[in-house]
């Protein structure tokens, strides 16, 4: 079954309509709908979606959806997990953390049992270019009498001790699933350890029940900024000497945050040499290779780009609101998306002769990159990715890899709110399966079923692909290049090949050898319609 | 003849842990049983972040379900969550066990999990029919992730497996039930060659060797849903009662060995692990003790083979070197015991438990070490860094979390036990028996060559 444009006259088609059910059972007012895809697939010779998704849960199915022009094509989304399942979703202190832990000058102390920071210290591969201290893992290890008696006194011993120990420039404290059951008041112990210490001591209220995914994370992660932190000046005169002074902001016409770039394996120090030809000053990154007082001046500056829509758009929306500083979605993952991005960052300011440097750049970094680029289009040219992803990455690569000449089958996210799904949908071809909240034994089933030639995902989800035969490129955490701007496109497209061209696959059982399916384009399917009308 | 300075944290925070919460340890015991499924009834993190730990040591992926508790199982308890989450777990995954682990949150809405599990029983049995439900048995393992550590959650976990599996003893089977504590596959596979040597089949509780090193082979795997190659048989766990006796190689694991003992007279054996020549020697002393059977020459060529290396390597490049040794109470007093062995001195030995039986076992080495031996208990890693920079060792033995103050101190680090995740193999290659010892006395030589030694003139070294 395909898509055309026959699909547009089902104008009332509901979204439920768009998810497949598997059992191969058929309501009557999926009757109309097969009937258009039997003359679609006369029309256009695409890739066979067979009538079901795979075999899962009934309750489970509505998450999963084959997008298709002109209808809804959004999975169902934010709803709880189903108890029981191997869910590759992680707790809401976990989103509060990834947010947070890059601001390097900081002390990441979590309020709870020794767990919830033994898992989660220096974890996530953000890098920086002053201060390790944000790579150390700080707990207060509640125990079975603080359960009892309550936490707040330890907390409180703790921050202090912390502060002598390491004069730290800010101290985040994070609540866990603990803390909200046994009612500890972080903000008043908070409130009162700043004013012991002198420090920025600032609560961070993410106690790891508190929603069904960890996007709530991000936002309380974002308020803590925006409440504690954003716009402040630093107390009792410290950490002054980390601040851009007056003179320094009025010297830069053009200054701008990047919200949501978190400088994983440098991705942040490619972006930066780009901004800076087209003179632009950046004040903050929120929050890779930050430091504390930086993000407690971002609202100076004149615009916000928000790199990762998915953590930080409720933070560049209330920067909006509250400082008036207006926002461009900006994307620097392959050279399509960072020229637009450039475009748009000078279409902003106005300003002829960054356009003019604009230009220059990206003909300069795009020319760097097509003749390097040929060995690996040839290569992965036709060859088909899975994408699952906790957010952003979802619809953020997908112009990369068509840019590689690759399709991508599949993508999907483990937390997507219906505005993710929605971008998803603006950016990915008809025919493309969208999954939400896929756990362990869906993923294997559609990787076993769809067979595709690579899985972009994390770690957890690393050795599951690969034990299935299916090649691996990790674009999470761990990843150990930077993919970002037009260098790192290159280093994308090298890592890509190397998984995907890698022989130890002609020793899978699993994997056929490389067929050449024709390739779906968005331009492909609409010139197919036309020959069809 | 030295003592142990016994030394505890001398502060409140916890900076860098040595140790995780209780849960863990569960996660890792149920692992190990084949077609065994841990179901963690806690928030989404628990599991994930326990899931992302074993993927980034073992290289192998790790399926571990989770009740995914939310707010309002918080105000009005996880009934629902645990008794549809065994539901959708037994239909959905077929597993043979299913390992209920509690969590604080779990712990402190006062969850009655084992009458839960009775319900979801009834419920199975009403759905699948009373004998496909049977099949499924469900654990209750408390685990409070406030009380201790991970290595008390695996000997909780161990406990519970054999207090509710294992059956009123029949006919005597002849085998050895091995505890392994958490230890490697390697690890585990040398104890079984071991017993292979000695004549003898072993019950393996619980073994993930096969699950965390799989093949990729999808013919032997079932992938829908994924469940590893191998694993310990819940057969055997019903069996185990009827074994020769019981050996748990680490000292924080005993209560499993100790309950079949006091329930069905199976002898147990707790500690030391078997790491260099007096552990292993006590090791095949226990084997020979429960099976009565002679330690065959191949056993004692073994042996052999790791006196010669010490023989060879102890006094030309180790003797006298200052060690400190970091991590799992059980592991970290066993290479203690090792290194002075090899006439080295274990200057520092943290970890960030508290138990008695690693202090006594610590006792025991400082005994037979030349000079004082500092025992941090209840630390972490931050109070290791302290105590080094005040008064530096040669070499650092423990796991990769000590990676960046090894750096920053110029003290070259040798990985061993869990986590190891920026090394490959380690997990493959045994630290146990005297094969493993050898393997531990290369990687450390090695070591004392990368840094101490001109390279170009190793050869002239001989």
């Amino acid at each position: 079954m395909q898509i055309n444009g026959h699909l547009m006259q089902n104008k009332n088609n509901s979204h439920q309509q768009d998810c497949v059910t598997e059992d191969g059972k058929i309501s009557s007012s999926d009757l109309a709908n097969i009937e258009v895809l039997k003359r679609s697939e006369m029309d256009i010779r695409v890739p066979e979606i067979p009538a079901g998704i795979i075999n899962t849960l009934k309750s489970r199915k509505k998450h999963m959806c084959v997008k298709k022009d002109g209808t809804n094509s959004i999975p169902s989304c934010n709803e709880a997990s189903v108890p029981g399942m191997v869910t590759q979703r992680s707790c809401v202190y976990g989103g509060a953390r990834v947010v947070l832990m890059p601001i390097t000058d900081a002390i990441h102390l979590v309020h709870g049992p020794l767990g919830c920071a033994s898992c989660t210290w220096d974890i996530r591969g953000t890098r920086s270019s002053g201060s390790e201290l944000y790579r150390n893992g700080f707990s207060t290890d509640l125990q079975e009498r603080d359960i009892v008696f309550g936490g707040e006194k330890k907390l409180l011993e703790t921050i202090i001790e912390l502060n002598q120990i390491f004069e730290p420039a800010a101290i985040f404290v994070y609540a866990t699933c603990v803390v909200g059951l046994i009612g500890d008041d972080l903000k008043m112990v908070c409130i009162e350890a700043g004013k012991i210490t002198g420090s920025r001591v600032i609560p961070v209220q993410s106690e790891g029940f508190r929603s069904v995914n960890k996007s709530l994370g991000h936002q309380l992660a974002c308020d803590a900024l925006l409440d504690h932190l954003i716009g402040t000046e630093p107390p009792q005169n410290k950490g002054n000497a980390n601040r851009k002074g007056l003179e320094d902001q009025q010297n830069t016409d053009h200054s701008l945050n990047i919200l949501g770039e978190f400088n994983v394996a440098g991705d942040f120090w490619a972006i930066k040499p780009l901004l800076e030809k087209i003179g632009v000053s950046i004040q903050a990154v929120v929050t890779g290779d930050s430091t504390v007082e930086e993000i407690a001046q971002a609202n100076l500056a004149q615009l916000n780009l928000v790199q990762c829509q998915k953590s930080s758009r409720y933070l560049a929306d209330a920067m909006e609101e509250l400082y008036n500083i207006p926002q461009i979605r900006v994307n620097f993952f392959g050279v399509e998306e960072t020229s637009a991005s450039l475009r748009a960052i000078a279409k902003f300011f106005n300003d002829p002769q960054m356009m003019e440097t604009v230009e220059k750049i990206i003909k300069s970094g795009t020319e760097g990159v097509e003749e390097s680029i040929i060995p690996y289009h040839q290569r992965l040219s036709g060859k088909k990715v899975a994408v699952y992803v906790g957010g952003n990455k979802a619809w953020s690569l997908i112009r990369a890899f068509e840019e590689l000449g690759m399709e991508v089958l599949l993508t999907g996210t483990q937390n997507g709110l219906p505005e993710d799904y929605q971008r998803i949908k603006e950016t990915v071809r008809d025919g493309t399966l969208v999954v939400d909240d896929a756990n362990a034994m869906e993923l294997a089933r559609l990787l076993g079923k769809y067979k595709p030639d690579l899985m972009v995902s994390g770690a957890k989800e690393k050795y599951l692909s690969l034990k299935m035969g299916v090649a691996f490129c990790d674009f999470n955490h761990d990843r150990i290049s930077a993919f970002a701007g037009f260098e790192g496109f290159l280093n994308f497209a090298r890592e890509v090949d190397r998984a995907v061209s890698s022989p130890v696959w002609n020793h899978s059982p699993k994997i056929k050898a490389p067929a050449k399916p024709e390739i779906l384009t968005a331009k492909s399917i609409e010139n197919n319609q036309k020959g069809g009308d | 003849m030295s003592c142990a300075n016994v030394m505890k944290r001398d502060r409140t925070a916890v900076i860098n842990p040595l140790v995780t919460c209780q849960p863990m340890g569960a996660m890792y015991a149920v692992a190990g049983i084949r077609r065994g499924l841990p179901l963690v009834h806690g928030s989404q993190g628990c599991s994930t972040f326990v899931r992302y730990s074993f993927s980034r040591h073992f290289r192998e992926p790790s399926e571990i379900a989770v009740t995914s508790l939310h707010e309002d199982a918080a105000v009005f308890g996880g009934r629902k969550n645990l008794i549809s989450g065994i539901g959708n777990l037994a239909t959905r995954f077929k597993p043979s066990v299913i390992g209920a682990i509690s969590t604080c949150s779990s712990e402190i809405i006062g969850d009655d999990m084992e009458g839960f599990i009775k319900i979801a029983r009834e419920e199975l049995k009403q759905k699948m029919g009373a004998s496909e439900a049977d099949k499924i048995k469900i654990v209750p393992i408390s685990t409070p992730s406030f009380v201790e550590n991970h290595f008390k959650g695996y000997d909780n976990a161990i406990k519970s497996l054999v207090n509710n599996l294992a059956e009123d003893p029949t006919d005597p089977n002849g085998k050895i039930n091995i505890i392994p504590g958490i230890v490697n596959p390697g690890d585990i596979r040398e104890i079984k060659h071991i017993l292979s040597l000695m004549g003898v089949e072993g019950i393996v509780l619980t073994d993930i060797s096969d699950p965390f090193d799989s093949p990729l082979r999808p013919s032997v795997t079932e992938t829908k849903p994924f469940y590893p190659k191998g694993g310990t048989a819940v057969e055997e766990i019903f069996d185990s009662s009827n074994s020769l006796g019981t050996i748990s190689l680490c000292g924080y694991a005993g209560s499993g060995a100790q309950s079949l003992e006091k329930k069905y007279n199976v002898p147990a054996a707790v500690g030391p692990i078997p790491i260099g020549v007096q552990n292993t020697d006590h090791f095949i002393r226990n084997l020979k003790k429960f099976t009565d059977l002679e330690v065959p020459d191949s056993i004692l060529d073994e042996r052999g083979l790791l006196i010669d290396s010490m023989a060879d390597l102890s006094s030309r490049y180790l003797f006298g070197r200052k060690v400190a040794i970091f991590g799992d109470p059980a592991i970290i007093a066993g290479i203690a015991r090792f290194i002075c062995e090899l006439g080295m001195i274990p200057s520092v030995v943290c970890t960030g438990v508290e138990n008695p039986e690693f202090v006594s076992e610590m006792e025991t080495v400082a005994k037979e070490s030349d000079e004082p031996v500092d025992v941090m208990i209840g630390s972490d890693l931050r109070a290791l860094e302290v105590r080094l920079e005040e008064d530096p060792v040669e070499l650092m033995i423990g796991h990769s979390d000590g990676r960046l103050f090894a750096k920053q101190l110029d003290i070259p680090l040798i990985r061993v036990g869990y986590p190891v995740y920026d090394r490959v193999g380690y997990h493959r290659i045994p630290i146990v028996g005297y094969n493993g010892s050898v393997n531990l006395i290369d990687r450390i030589t090695n070591t004392v060559f990368e840094k101490y030694y001109d390279k170009e003139h190793w050869k002239l070294q001989q």
